[in-house]
């Protein structure tokens, strides 16, 4: 690692990412910037840092720069680059948010949102199938998946009970056993 | 949908309150990156709060997904609906409120995980929690999916755009703004009712 960015560049690097990424494909921007052109890490790093993001809960690209920050200046750190990464789209989306509570009423919005919507209905639809293919050929993931699926879409119990109740079932599964710690 | 939906009877500061409350408590569940908690914010601002109708919630979601940057700032658009009849100010010091709420507990973990990982690397909790989260985020996604479906969806033609858009993320790697571009335009002149 070649050197440590101070909190200032941090906050700037993060914006810069964020503004980079304007027309979509943060991570990849947010690894041009932070591996190739500040070399604040190596790819390696960056890459450990993805892995991390992913696992704990929330969005995986806030994390990421979360992640970052945390890794050179601790929570400051964080917080700053939190700041960075979404003060401009942030702000920007409040104002379409404020421009369609106020437009909300008017038909020809309302039309061109009805289309827009249908198709951010299939992206939503398609996140599931994206990591099925991991899953495929492991009945009981396939079993936990399904019994989550059933509870939330068909009982309509709420996320949280849910997840208290399957997480650790899932845990216990797949808790590795023995120094080898090969598939269950 | 709003003919059934009593809106919770809170003063304005009840309101943000229930807003951060809401939010703070859902972060630590949102796993596998973000939209999976989709659902959950229907139910508390359609379902729960009544602060939004079905479609608002289908129209803010799509808003999300098409500005720039990650599309779970939609929780920033739904504080804001929270508070929208009491202004202007209230609505976006809620959309705030409601933003760093579901960020802070997951940020602060977060922030835990970046400098302990190299002792929490290797411990079976970790390869449990990894192995034994992604079947149930699998679930989660399904559930979410369908959910935002019969949310965003009226009439034929707007369920064949969404099944095709499906299709077309899995099968090619077109920017999904062009989708959501087209389909605007479809909707614009008429094809795609609600």
């Amino acid at each position: 690692m070649a050197e440590i960015p101070s909190r200032r560049a941090l906050f700037f690097g993060m914006l810069q990412v964020a503004l980079s990424s304007f027309g979509g494909g943060l991570s990849a921007w947010s690894q041009r910037i932070v591996v190739e052109q500040h070399r604040w890490m190596t790819d390696e790093e960056f890459i450990t840092g993805l892995t991390v993001a992913r696992l704990f809960p929330g969005p995986n690209q806030i994390n990421m720069a979360v992640y970052i920050g945390a890794r050179f200046h601790g929570l400051a750190g964080a917080l700053l680059a939190l700041a960075g990464i979404l003060l401009l789209p942030f702000s920007l989306l409040l104002l379409l948010g404020l421009a369609y509570f106020y437009l909300n009423m008017r038909m020809a919005v309302d039309r061109v949102l009805a289309g827009v919507v249908a198709a951010a209905a299939g992206m939503a639809l398609s996140m599931g199938f994206k990591i099925l293919d991991e899953y495929w050929r492991d009945a009981v993931a396939l079993g936990f998946a399904l019994a989550v699926f059933l509870a939330l879409a068909v009982a309509h119990l709420r996320l949280i009970p849910v997840v208290l109740v399957a997480g650790p079932l899932a845990m216990a599964w797949y808790w590795p056993r023995g120094a080898a710690a090969g598939e269950p | 949908m709003s003919a059934i939906c009593h809106p919770a009877q809170l003063s304005d500061l009840g309101n943000l309150v229930a807003v951060i409350g809401d939010f703070l408590s859902l972060s630590l569940f949102s796993l596998g990156g973000g939209n999976t908690l989709l659902a959950e914010y229907h139910y508390l601002s359609v379902d729960k709060y009544c602060w939004l109708t079905n479609s608002q919630f289908a129209d803010l979601y799509a808003l999300a997904e098409a500005a720039p940057g990650p599309s779970s700032m939609i929780v920033g658009l739904l504080g804001m609906g929270a508070a929208w009849r009491e202004g202007p100010s209230w609505a976006l010091l809620s959309g705030v409120a409601a933003e760093l709420a579901i960020l802070l507990p997951s940020t602060l973990l977060m922030v835990l995980a970046a400098l302990s990982w190299n002792r929490f690397q290797h411990s079976p909790w970790r390869i449990a929690f990894e192995r034994g989260m992604g079947p149930i985020t699998l679930g989660i996604l399904f559930a979410v999916g369908l959910k935002i479906l019969e949310t965003a969806d009226r009439g034929p033609a707007a369920y064949g755009v969404s099944v095709l858009v499906c299709v077309l993320m899995l099968r090619t790697r077109i920017s999904p703004l062009w989708f959501m571009a087209v389909a605007g335009v479809l909707g614009g002149v008429g094809w795609i009712n609600r």
